[in-house]
């Protein structure tokens, strides 16, 4: 049970940072489907950095910092010059396993090596606590990570400035710029910040969860995060839990397989997305999406 | 307005470049249309995975080297792009193509009627046409070996499997392994996980974890890519001061987890790959299945010598009397029919 708790943890870390990042993109108004690119971007990003510099805290810091150079690409095309926002988020995801595919080829030619990993650092006393002490403080700094800035994110959309400037874009750009709010300017800083939490998830799985870098390894995450922020209703609180479930879920899944049950190895892979829709199928209630969510903004039109 | 409109027209264009660029970044490098000895090979998946396409990339290399062929080759993961990257390459008069691995049979088949004049080589796989052919590899030997070792040295009982997809070729392998643990050692447990994919390396960690777990203490994948995760689980647990042990297969990985992988069963890719181009070559092909197995030494089961002293010598001599056995073809390993 505890192992169970703590792969599910685990699991679910990645998944959870990249769907913070896609809520505060998201609650600017702007809809991100380029998750997983900027993910695997974040992973190349890590990893290459963390080969070449030996320290796996500067490899999390270059994974962020890739994908955010790659947000600031969305950004330009989806902020500054209006573009469609999902065929943007398409290209990026393209570009993404292209380049980081070509990037590894070029570098590493043969075979990806091993790069440094983080290891897990239990939290003294709180590690022992029972059932949940091994699930939330025998882990991989990126749990820590989530830790500190899942309530920090919550406190900053409900009660700061620049989060309720941040709603008030996403909910409508057209009072918000009336009230002086930089609708430009605050959906560049979300799609930016957005993108570094990608790549911060990114890197967590070629730093923590794995020790190097394949091609395609997010292995379709990206896309998981974004029916997160749905399921989690567009709340950190909602998408912790959602982002437990699922992580919850797959560890669950492999476990099934590995107790040598006689189910199909297709429906056990198959189990964290239909509980995923069951639960959304059952939870009912309106939709809490921005309303302006998807909607380019133009000043001068009416 | 026009300026609106030109600018709206940039801004669909340019994400179209991207896309453009992006595609064109995964693919590899034509040749020209010049006359000679044209091989080509189609992968399924990246030639930098250590492994099973790493090896045909290599192969396809030494062709090009000892055979003076020019060569080329593309990536490709849909059956629509195994079928159009055939019909490119024997349009284009290649006279050899490689497609690599069990799921290209139909669209050789498909494409080389169209093209009598190319010769198409799968691996693996029993669709024989007059220039369609599939090169055997029996890996089942070398893994059947692997079973015995596991199960003459388990202390649980329990081993563990780990597939990418469920393909015919892979669901052989295992076959056989379980065939070696049970004729080595009666009641023997050997638990499967699938991961659904080739690349993703967190999940196949997390699936030797839950195996683990189980008590499992020796793993074999075939997970090409995603493999490297097994490894590092395995690894971890060896640090720890546990006695498990993991197989590499394909390719001689005993060095990417040295304290961890016990022995490799390997498969010589390049050294059959030229060996079926030099016949193409010299006008010997024939419309026959190319079996390559131990006999012909394309087959081997690699010991690490770092971990060789905890083998006891007993299992040691028996993994050398069946080798010998299944060379002179003593022994037949149980196989999937495919």
């Amino acid at each position: 049970m505890e192992a169970l708790l703590e792969a599910a943890v685990r699991l679910a870390v990645p998944l959870l940072l990249a769907a913070l990042g896609e809520l505060i993109i998201e609650r600017s108004g702007i809809i991100n489907i380029g998750t997983e690119g900027l993910m695997l971007c974040g992973a190349f990003g890590g990893f290459a950095i963390a080969v070449a510099s030996g320290s796996v805290w500067l490899g999390a810091a270059g994974g962020g910092a890739a994908a955010a150079c790659v947000g600031v690409l969305f950004a330009y095309f989806v902020v500054v010059r209006r573009a469609d926002q999902i065929v943007v988020g398409t290209a990026i995801n393209l570009l993404a396993l292209g380049a980081t595919g070509l990037a590894v080829r070029a570098l590493y030619p043969g075979m990806a090596p091993v790069s440094p990993t983080f290891g897990t650092v239990a939290v003294p006393l709180l590690s022992e606590l029972p059932v949940i002490g091994g699930a939330l403080f025998r882990q991989t700094p990126y749990v820590y990570l989530c830790l500190l800035i899942t309530p920090l994110l919550a406190f900053a959309l409900a009660r700061s400035r620049p989060g309720l400037r941040l709603r008030a874009v996403g909910e409508c750009a057209r009072a918000a710029d009336a009230e002086g709010v930089g609708v430009s300017r605050t959906r560049f800083a979300a799609v930016l910040l957005g993108s570094l939490l990608a790549g911060l998830a990114g890197s967590a799985l070629s730093l923590a969860q794995s020790n190097t870098f394949t091609e395609g390894m997010t292995a379709g995450r990206g896309f998981i995060a974004l029916t997160i922020v749905i399921f989690g209703r567009w709340r950190p609180g909602g998408i912790v839990l959602a982002a437990l479930f699922f992580g919850a879920a797959s560890a669950l899944q492999h476990r099934l397989q590995a107790r040598g049950t006689d189910l199909p190895y297709q429906l056990t892979l198959m189990l964290p997305y239909v509980l995923t829709l069951l639960v959304l199928a059952l939870a009912s209630g309106r939709s809490s999406a921005p309303a302006d969510l998807g909607k380019a903004y133009r000043r001068e039109s009416r | 307005m026009l300026g609106s409109r030109t600018s709206s027209l940039f801004s669909l264009m340019l994400p179209l470049v991207l896309l453009v660029v992006s595609v064109s970044a995964g693919c590899g490098g034509g040749s020209g249309e010049e006359s000679g000895f044209r091989v080509a090979l189609l992968t399924p998946g990246s030639i930098a995975d250590g492994g099973w396409n790493a090896g045909a990339y290599s192969g396809l290399l030494r062709i090009r080297d000892e055979l003076g062929a020019r060569v080329s080759h593309v990536e490709t993961r849909t059956p629509a792009e195994f079928e159009e990257s055939f019909r490119d390459y024997a349009s284009r008069g290649y006279d050899l193509i490689f497609g690599h691995g069990f799921e290209y049979q139909d669209a050789a088949a498909r494409v080389g009627a169209e093209f009598p004049s190319s010769v198409f080589v799968t691996t693996s796989g029993n669709t024989v046409r007059a220039n369609v052919v599939p090169m055997v590899f029996e890996l089942e030997q070398a893994t059947y070996l692997c079973g015995v070792l596991a199960a003459r040295m388990s202390r649980s009982g329990r081993l563990g499997l780990i597939g990418g997809i469920d393909l015919p070729s892979i669901r052989s392998t295992f076959l056989a392994f379980k065939g070696g643990a049970q004729a080595a050692r009666a009641g023997v447990e050997v638990r499967e996980v699938f991961i659904g994919n080739f690349d993703d390396t967190a999940a196949a960690r997390e699936a030797a974890l839950a195996l683990l777990e189980e008590d499992v203490d020796f793993v074999l994948h075939q997970a090409n890519e995603a493999g490297r995760g097994v490894f590092q689980a395995v690894a971890e647990r060896v640090e720890k001061g546990e006695r498990v042990y993991a197989f590499g297969t394909n390719r001689n990985q005993n060095d990417m987890a040295p304290e961890a992988v016990i022995a490799s069963a390997t498969l010589n890719i390049p050294a059959a790959f030229v060996e079926v181009a030099r016949r193409v070559k010299q006008g010997r092909f024939e419309a026959r299945p190319l079996r390559l197995g131990m006999a012909s030494d394309i087959v081997r089961l690699e010991m690490n010598e770092r971990l060789q002293g905890r083998i006891p010598s007993e299992v040691a001599e028996e993994l050398v009397r069946l080798g010998e056995q299944i060379r002179k073809g003593e022994l037949v390993v149980p196989r999937g029919a495919f």
